[in-house]
């Protein structure tokens, strides 16, 4: 192996010195590896060690001679030659810059998902995420309040552990109220992150030592600047929560949204010691009530495996306090922002993204490469001057190389304003709300330097080691005009290359564009059309206890049906996709203590009258009455449930458990998708909403006709039993469930931008070398018309010049189209990434293109005079 | 060479010096990367401080092995050394007591 790359090595060493390089070196590894078998080792380095000083010396020889002086002269020339091509220039560069940009653009997504650290947190890189398993079911949960007090107060490895939960909240009263994002925290959590406030304090532990007293909210920057207008005066005031008043105690940094890298970044921070006591739970009893994200910030010293090994004391220790942790396990996972299945999914998703935009660099340079080839006709005189007087090949090739580099650092320098607008953009397209920044950091414009240097030897190198190597004395006879055939086999396989990469972009966004149409008509289990629902978090104005959410449905209810224009109205604790979902753990009654039994079903809470108003399908057994003909506690389940506890058996009269209530199964129907249309209906349970009270209300409204109800009726049913409670999310469900297919959209508007993009660089591509190759054939068409040809027949031979590229184009691209299908197969939706429909009318598109791009060299063609041809 | 010689190369001069002749003896008698020796043997040689030579190609062949390139300290080389540890030493000694074994 050695020897293998001290051979790839000597490829750098200047020919004159090549083999005396390669025969010195070759001796040394010899005797390194007598030593090393005769057992004499001490200080000897290993032979791979040895080899790999290789590369530096012979980089070094290379670039012997080059001296400052030399570089800038190169720099130099490099800039007038370009001023005197300004139509070239502008082309090329231009060209880079969307290439370039489109890498920094994607990269700089990628670093506010994966790398880059929250804003306004110390040391970030000392935070790990603590979460809640299970050995005999394993997952990544949250904790309960007595749970994370436990841990913050056992676990030795963290110097402090700190705990936040995210929900909705309303703020303020009748006109002045508003929705906003709110985040309870434990009085560790901003300590634990070394957050700083702009002004007054942030959430402490003094907030914890006397609960009950007065609540207290923190700000957030924007809040603070839009209902506050940046007034310093506003710490001390109260804001009115959910109809309870806070005081203001102080406003966060700007930039600080937390730890959470997907969600709305919050807009106030509470306490969330505050919101048990409010829930009227005494805080140690909680062990049940699970809802708190943990993290911790590791001890000065510990390292991660260290804290990880000292889990499961921890463990152990929580399995004692409760009998509700048994089996209970504490897991950790480095760094804050996403948990490990977002952060894997992040990593698809980047990795995806990164490929495309590679292809589209690629593209761009190829495009590059083909206008300096085509340009490189123009200048072999120069270039034969130059080496008659005296450059050898090393020092032309190094000097073209710069041209490229200098054009590739106008097309870097282009490509920041497009970063610079995607940081504003992305969010915007991209399918979750982004509480972190994907605006452009140091980062960000270390890559898109390193991606135009790269850029710039891509398609620099192959143009300047063929521009170099002319024969002088043919090229000063010839008078320097020739385009040579070198050059134009190359700039075919670069168009061909070209064609390639936009046949896989535009049948990828084929195959995204018909996922979305096909997401549209989809049949999810129950009937979207007509369906308009809306939202209401009857917790968020904290005068609704779970209990009482059922009497405000009921106030509710008649008011809906009497809208005009509603056929039926039901209420549900969640809607099909849109959101609201909860899980709860169900087991048969037949086998109440088995755990391997339990399995963690959709939970949904509804009023009568939901399964016919959402027109799901009743296989078995019957529906829910109204609350006083159901005395007893009853579900309807769904046919996953039914198959999982009971195959093969009609589940109507059996019973199921969930915590200590037991249910019997009225009813069986038929599946429905609850969270994602890509996604199997999973085994769920259905409860009467008196028997299972939420505070969560999403309303649906079947419609007699599209429209027939708009948002603001349905505010003024909702006002019309509490004028304190908002209506959130009004939509078309249809409508609701084609924009669920969120990440399919991103990924298509990106794709087919830069399918587009892709098409019309090939087509520029393809139509200035087929112009260039009529000028060049000018003569031999002359002499063809001369002999008889007919102008049509000198069309088809140009356009079917063009044709035979984009047939190759065609057919390399194939594989890379189904290459590229497989990789977004986790975004299709009805349709196979290797769909005949998709790849044949790409193909369409593309040979349609460069028969078009053709059009006008082949008419060119068939108006040569030949007189004039053949006289020049 | 125009600047006056650094750590790493006074380094080589001196194992050249104590009899280290070919590139491999240097970089075990140093300790330094070979990708730093090599280099430095093609500087010393363009400033005219060290001489090489290829080995006899016979004596290779009897030892059964390819012939190797030897590097020698030339006067001037001597010279570029002593002034070099002077100056090493007169840092070190403002810094620590002790002498430089390459002064010796």
């Amino acid at each position: 192996m050695g020897r293998i790359a001290l051979r790839a090595f000597s490829w750098l060493v200047p020919a004159g010195r090549r083999a005396e390089w390669l025969e010195e070196w070759q001796a040394e590894l010899e005797a390194l590896e007598g030593f090393r078998r005769s057992g004499i080792s001490r200080g000897y380095p290993g032979v791979a060690r040895f080899v790999a000083g290789a590369l530096p010396h012979a980089a070094w020889i290379r670039m012997e001679g080059w001296t400052m002086d030399s570089v800038a002269q190169d720099l130099r020339y490099a800039v007038r030659v370009l001023r005197r091509s300004p139509a070239f220039t502008a082309v090329a560069a231009l060209t880079l810059a969307l290439g370039i940009g489109v890498n920094g653009m994607i990269f700089s997504l990628v670093n506010g998902l994966l790398f880059r650290p929250p804003a306004g947190v110390l040391e970030p890189e000392r935070l790990v995420q603590i979460a809640r398993s299970y050995d005999s079911a394993p997952r990544w949960d949250n904790w309960s309040w007595p749970a994370l007090r436990l841990i913050g107060e056992e676990a030795e490895a963290f110097s402090d552990v700190a705990g936040y939960a995210t929900d909705q909240v309303v703020l303020g009263r009748g006109e002045s109220t508003e929705p906003a994002a709110a985040c309870y925290v434990t009085g560790s959590y901003f300590e634990t992150l070394g957050a700083r406030p702009a002004l007054g304090r942030l959430i402490g532990p003094q907030d914890e030592s006397a609960p009950g007293t007065s609540p207290v909210v923190v700000l957030s920057h924007g809040l603070w600047l839009r209902r506050f207008g940046g007034d310093a005066a506003v710490v001390g005031s109260t804001l009115e929560i959910g109809s309870v008043a806070h005081e203001i105690v102080g406003v966060a940094a700007e930039g600080f949204a937390g730890v959470d890298v997907l969600g709305t970044p919050p807009d106030v921070w509470l306490s969330a010691l505050q919101r048990v006591i409010a829930s009227g739970t005494v805080p140690s009893d909680a062990w049940g009530s699970s809802w708190i994200e943990g993290f911790g910030r590791l001890r000065e010293g510990t390292s991660f495996l260290e804290a990880e090994a000292s889990l499961d004391a921890i463990s152990m220790r929580l399995r004692e306090a409760s009998d509700m942790n048994e089996d209970m396990r504490v897991l950790l996972a480095p760094g804050v922002g996403l948990s490990p299945q977002e952060r894997a999914r992040g990593r698809t998703v980047s990795l995806l993204l990164s490929a495309i935009a590679g292809l589209v660099l690629l593209l761009t340079c190829a495009n590059a490469a083909g206008l300096l080839l085509g340009r490189a006709a123009g200048r072999a005189a120069e270039v034969g001057v130059r080496q008659a007087l005296g450059a050898g090949r090393a020092r032309l090739t190094r000097q073209l190389l710069t041209e490229s580099l200098v054009l590739a650092l106008a097309g870097t320098l282009l490509a920041v304003p497009l970063v610079g607008w995607a940081g504003r953009a992305i969010p915007a397209v991209f399918p979750f709300p982004l509480a972190g920044s994907v605006g452009a950091d140091v980062r960000v414009y270390l890559f898109l330097v390193g991606v135009g240097l790269a850029a710039g030897l891509l398609f620099g190198t192959a143009p300047a080691w063929i521009s170099a190597r002319r024969d002088v004395a043919r090229t000063l006879r010839e008078g320097g005009t020739t385009g040579g055939r070198r050059h134009t086999r190359v700039r075919d396989a670069l168009v061909v290359c070209q064609l390639a990469i936009s046949l896989a972009l535009v049948s990828g966004s084929l195959l995204l564009g018909r996922s979305l149409l096909n997401a549209r008509d989809a049949q999810p289990g129950f009937d979207p059309d007509g369906l308009l629902v809306g939202f209401v978090n009857l917790g968020a104005t904290g005068r609704y206890t779970r209990e009482q959410g059922p009497d405000f449905e009921d106030r509710l209810l008649p008011r809906l049906e009497a809208l005009p224009g509603v056929a039926g109205a039901t209420l549900a604790s969640q809607a099909p996709v849109l959101g609201g979902h909860s899980r709860s753990t169900v087991q048969p009654a037949e086998r109440p203590d088995d755990p391997r039994a339990g399995f963690e079903a959709e939970f949904t809470s509804v009023t009568p009258g939901y399964f016919e108003a959402l027109g799901i399908r009743l296989l078995r057994g019957r529906t829910f009455r109204a609350a006083p003909d159901e005395p007893d506690p009853v579900v309807v389940v769904n046919d996953a449930l039914a198959s999982l506890f009971w195959p093969g058996q009609d589940p109507v009269g059996r019973e199921i458990v969930r915590g200590e209530q037991r249910y019997r199964v009225v009813g069986e129907v038929a599946g429905v998708q609850m969270r994602t249309l890509r996604e199997r209906p999973r085994p769920a349970v259905y409860y009467l909403h008196r028997q299972a009270p939420q505070t969560n209300v999403v309303i649906h409204l079947r419609l007699r006709s599209p429209g027939a109800v708009t948002p603001s009726a349905l505010r003024g049913a909702v006002a019309a039993v509490d004028p304190d409670v908002p209506v959130t999310g009004i939509t078309d469900l249809r409508a609701g469930l084609a924009r669920s297919m969120g990440e399919t959209r991103t990924f298509g508007i990106l794709v087919a931008a830069f399918a587009g993009l892709a098409v019309a660089l090939s087509v520029i591509g393809l139509y200035g070398l087929i112009s260039q190759g009529v000028a060049q054939r000018s003569r031999e068409l002359g002499i063809r018309i001369a002999l008889g040809a007919g102008g049509g027949s000198l069309m088809r031979l140009v356009m079917g010049r063009a044709f035979a590229l984009a047939a190759a184009g065609t057919a390399l691209g194939i594989g890379v189209s189904v290459a590229l299908g497989t990789a977004l197969r986790g975004l299709l939706y009805g349709v196979s990434p290797a769909s005949p429909w998709a790849l044949g009318g790409a193909a369409a598109l593309l040979l349609g293109a460069a028969l078009a791009a053709a059009w006008l060299p082949a008419r060119r063609a068939a108006r040569v005079d030949a007189m004039v041809s053949l006289r020049d | 060479m125009p600047r006056p010689l650094g750590f790493t190369t006074l380094c080589v001069l001196a194992a050249i010096r104590d009899g280290s002749g070919y590139g491999l003896d240097i970089v075990a008698s140093t300790g330094l990367p070979s990708g730093t020796v090599y280099p430095t043997l093609g500087r010393l040689k363009k400033h005219g401080l060290v001489t090489s030579r290829w080995e006899d190609q016979r004596l290779a062949e009897r030892e059964g092995r390819p012939r190797r390139r030897y590097y020698a300290l030339n006067a001037e080389g001597e010279r570029a050394l002593a002034e070099g540890a002077d100056r090493m030493a007169d840092m070190l000694s403002s810094l620590s007591p002790g002498s430089l074994r390459m002064a010796r």
